[in-house]
């Protein structure tokens, strides 16, 4: 499934000094604890994603480092500043799209711009200006007022105020949610583009597909805790599970037992004439499938195959199969994501 | 200073493309202008007929050669009863009837007018009022025929436009700003400034000075419109014109700035201010003088900001008073500044109630 690959990000090797170190981190609100003690280290240069359902504590965590909530505990250091004591410094090398996306009427992208940039007390010259709206492709509604620009156009609007100052990090908070699959994708260039040009990029997603195809590394939230940290690969790997083979029988049926002898499969389950292998090697069981059932004279229809995702690995962390509210509104599901066990 | 004035220019654009804010704050006291200077005289100043009578002979024949002397004054003079009918038959604006005692002092005035006369009666009684006083201190009347008397000629827009200026400040001033910046709260805006490095005081100084800058733009123009159309005529010092101006808007501003400050969402901002700006326009002077209001109404005119600013213009503007007139409506209008901005400051939020 896995249609775009990450470019490997210029210096995301493990040498490269953190720009965001996070220790410790905790939010209450009330009894309610929204943020539960996490640890987070961002390379300089990398697209890094935190992924989780809705209320696992992204914004909360994200909005601390920006220094916009007050942490109960814990350290944050952003670009060498301490996040709480030197909030001024922090405020001049990050940029930020906050999850509600908060811009001016009446003014036109263009103004948007150029007063941002005033603010900064940046280059905030038609040349720069128009530069930032070709990063975010917005170069044809330079002078479109904000209430004339679509909610996709909105998104792209807020990510070039975040970049005004060239900053160090960029903020991201779902900056593709509500929009459609064609503008997901358009923005996921964009995002890449803000990285090719220097810039730390940490955004948060509910969206499994796109923590997979987009970010460098994901850290899952759930809950208020990080549940795991890697590169997307790396997660799916550590289910040690390569892929998923599913069929139905027409004719007749396997016996489990032949199914589990299979070579590379590690788990099967077959329920009335509907059968599912998990496998370390997708060649040679499916081979092995295929010569088991012609010889037993059984016809397989449907014949699929899926690498495991993402939700896979929620699944298996956290015991939970992942919802996703808005999976039904904004995004076709990707072939491989019809492997549904239910 | 970059960011500051970038900030306020950016501020200005808004204001004049926001066509709502324009029709309040300009088009809609232009109406008031342009629909009560038509319906009730414009520069041609107006014509008052008094009709004098009673006893007391020697202030009233003081009284009738002063007010001859006034172009804009007709005297006429006759017995009490018909004096009256006059009046009733609408062939009046004013019947002054003197007294029988002129040997007690003051003696007593009686002023009749027609209350179904609306704005031109104040006018005229104002006026009326006027001369007697000066009469009634001048024991020489040749002394009155020299002074110039004040208020001579107002119109009725020279008394009209300064209460529709007090209600346009107080307009932008308190509905404005309290629903501007309880939206900016809502929709986040306010926290994306906290996120860059301009400092949010920054933000709010620009945002007052930008109000200024359109309260004063808002002044120019009604009075600019009022003195085209109608001949308006300020006779007072514009630079105490000017300060009763920033003064009165800075004032108001303090006002939206506790209701935007109390107010959970937009409407409810809406709500206040229209609590707040719509009694007051009834009851602060705006459109006729409260000398004549009821009695219980006027303690309640006494604590309504606007009834101060109405009158720190009023005064300077239509009668050429000086500070000495108004310095305690601009010191209650300063109180009511320090007062709101005290309420502004203990309740002020950045974000949004969160749901
Ligand atoms: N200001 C707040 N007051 C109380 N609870 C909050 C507040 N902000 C967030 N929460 C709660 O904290 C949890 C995490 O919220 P949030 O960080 O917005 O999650 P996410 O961004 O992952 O959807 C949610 O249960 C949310 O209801
Ligand atoms: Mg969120």
């Amino acid at each position: 499934m896995v249609s775009e690959l990450p470019q490997a990000a210029p210096d995301a090797s493990p040498s490269a000094p953190p720009v965001i170190e996070v220790a410790g981190l905790v939010k209450r609100y009330g009894n309610f604890v929204a943020v539960d003690g996490i640890d987070l280290s961002v390379a300089e240069g990398e697209i890094f994603g935190i992924l989780g359902p809705n209320g696992a504590g992204k914004t909360t965590t994200l909005e601390m480092i920006e220094g916009l909530r007050q942490p109960d505990a814990g350290e944050i250091r952003v670009a060498g500043f301490d996040a709480i004591s030197q909030s001024e410094q922090v405020r001049r090398v990050i940029g930020v799209q906050l999850q509600t996306t908060a811009l001016f009427d009446y003014l036109t992208a263009a103004e948007l711009i150029e007063l941002f940039a005033g603010l900064y007390n940046v280059d905030g010259s038609p040349e720069r200006v128009n530069a930032l709206l070709d990063m975010v492709g917005l170069r044809e509604k330079r002078s479109a007022r904000v209430d004339e620009l679509s909610g996709g156009q909105r998104q792209r609007l807020s990510i070039a105020l975040a970049l005004v100052n060239q900053p160090r990090v960029a903020f991201l908070d779902e900056p593709t949610t509500g929009l459609d699959p064609a503008a997901r994708r358009d923005l996921w260039q964009t995002i890449r583009d803000v990285r090719a040009s220097g810039t730390t990029v940490v955004l948060t997603t509910h969206h499994m597909e796109e923590a997979e195809v987009l970010c460098d590394r994901v850290a899952i939230m759930d809950r208020g805790r990080i549940i795991a940290c890697d590169t997307p690969q790396g997660l799916i790997r550590s289910l040690g599970t390569a892929a998923t083979i599913q069929a139905s029988f027409v004719g007749g049926s396997l016996p489990a037992h032949a199914l589990r002898a299979l070579p590379g499969v590690t788990d099967s389950t077959s329920r009335d004439s509907q059968l599912e292998l998990r496998t370390r090697d997708v060649q040679q069981s499916l081979v092995a499938l295929l010569d088991l059932a012609s010889r037993a004279g059984v016809t397989l229809a449907d014949l699929r195959s899926a690498q495991p995702s993402l939700e896979d690995v929620f699944l298996a962390l956290t015991g939970r199969q992942y919802e996703n509210e808005e999976t039904a509104e904004a995004e076709q599901p990707a072939p491989a994501k019809r492997l549904r066990r239910r | 200073m970059r960011p500051l004035l970038v900030m306020i220019k950016a501020n200005l654009k808004m204001a004049v493309r926001n066509r709502a804010a324009l029709f309040w704050n300009l088009v809609f006291p232009a109406l008031f202008i342009i629909i009560f200077g038509v319906v009730f005289g414009g520069n041609e100043g107006i014509n008052i007929t008094v009709g004098i009578t009673g006893e007391s002979p020697a202030l009233r024949d003081a009284t009738v050669q002063a007010m001859e002397q006034t172009d804009a004054i007709t005297v006429k003079t006759g017995p009490v009863e018909s004096e009256l009918q006059a009046l009733r038959d609408g062939d009046r604006d004013v019947v002054i009837v003197f007294g029988s005692q002129p040997e007690q002092g003051q003696p007593p005035v009686e002023l009749y007018y027609d209350e179904t006369d609306g704005p031109n009666a104040q006018v005229a009684v104002g006026v009326v009022r006027q001369i007697l006083l000066t009469v009634a201190q001048e024991e020489d009347p040749l002394q009155i025929a020299q002074t110039p008397v004040a208020g001579e000629d107002i119109s009725f827009i020279d008394f009209f436009v300064p209460g529709v200026l007090a209600m346009a400040l107080m307009n932008s001033g308190v509905i404005g700003l309290s629903t501007a910046f309880v939206a900016y709260r809502e929709r986040g805006i306010l926290r994306r400034i906290k996120v860059t490095p301009f400092p949010l005081t920054s933000f709010i100084t620009a945002r007052v000075v930008s109000q200024v800058i359109v309260a004063v733009a808002q002044a120019l123009i009604l009075v600019g419109l009022a003195k085209v159309l109608f001949g308006l005529k300020i006779r007072g010092n514009l630079l105490l014109i000017l300060i009763a101006i920033l003064i009165g808007a800075l004032a108001f501003l303090a006002i939206g700035f506790a209701i935007a400050a109390v107010s959970r969402n937009v409407e409810v901002a809406a709500s206040y201010s229209n609590l707040i700006t719509f009694p007051m326009l009834f009851l602060s002077g705006v459109f006729f003088s409260l000398d004549s209001a009821p009695a219980w109404l006027r303690p309640i005119s006494k604590v309504l900001p606007l009834s101060y600013l109405v009158d720190a213009l009023r005064e300077p503007m239509t009668r050429g008073q000086g500070l000495d007139a108004i310095w305690l409506d601009l010191l209650i209008l300063l109180a009511t500044l320090v007062v709101c901005l005290a309420v502004a400051v203990r309740f002020f939020r950045w974000e949004a109630r969160s749901s």
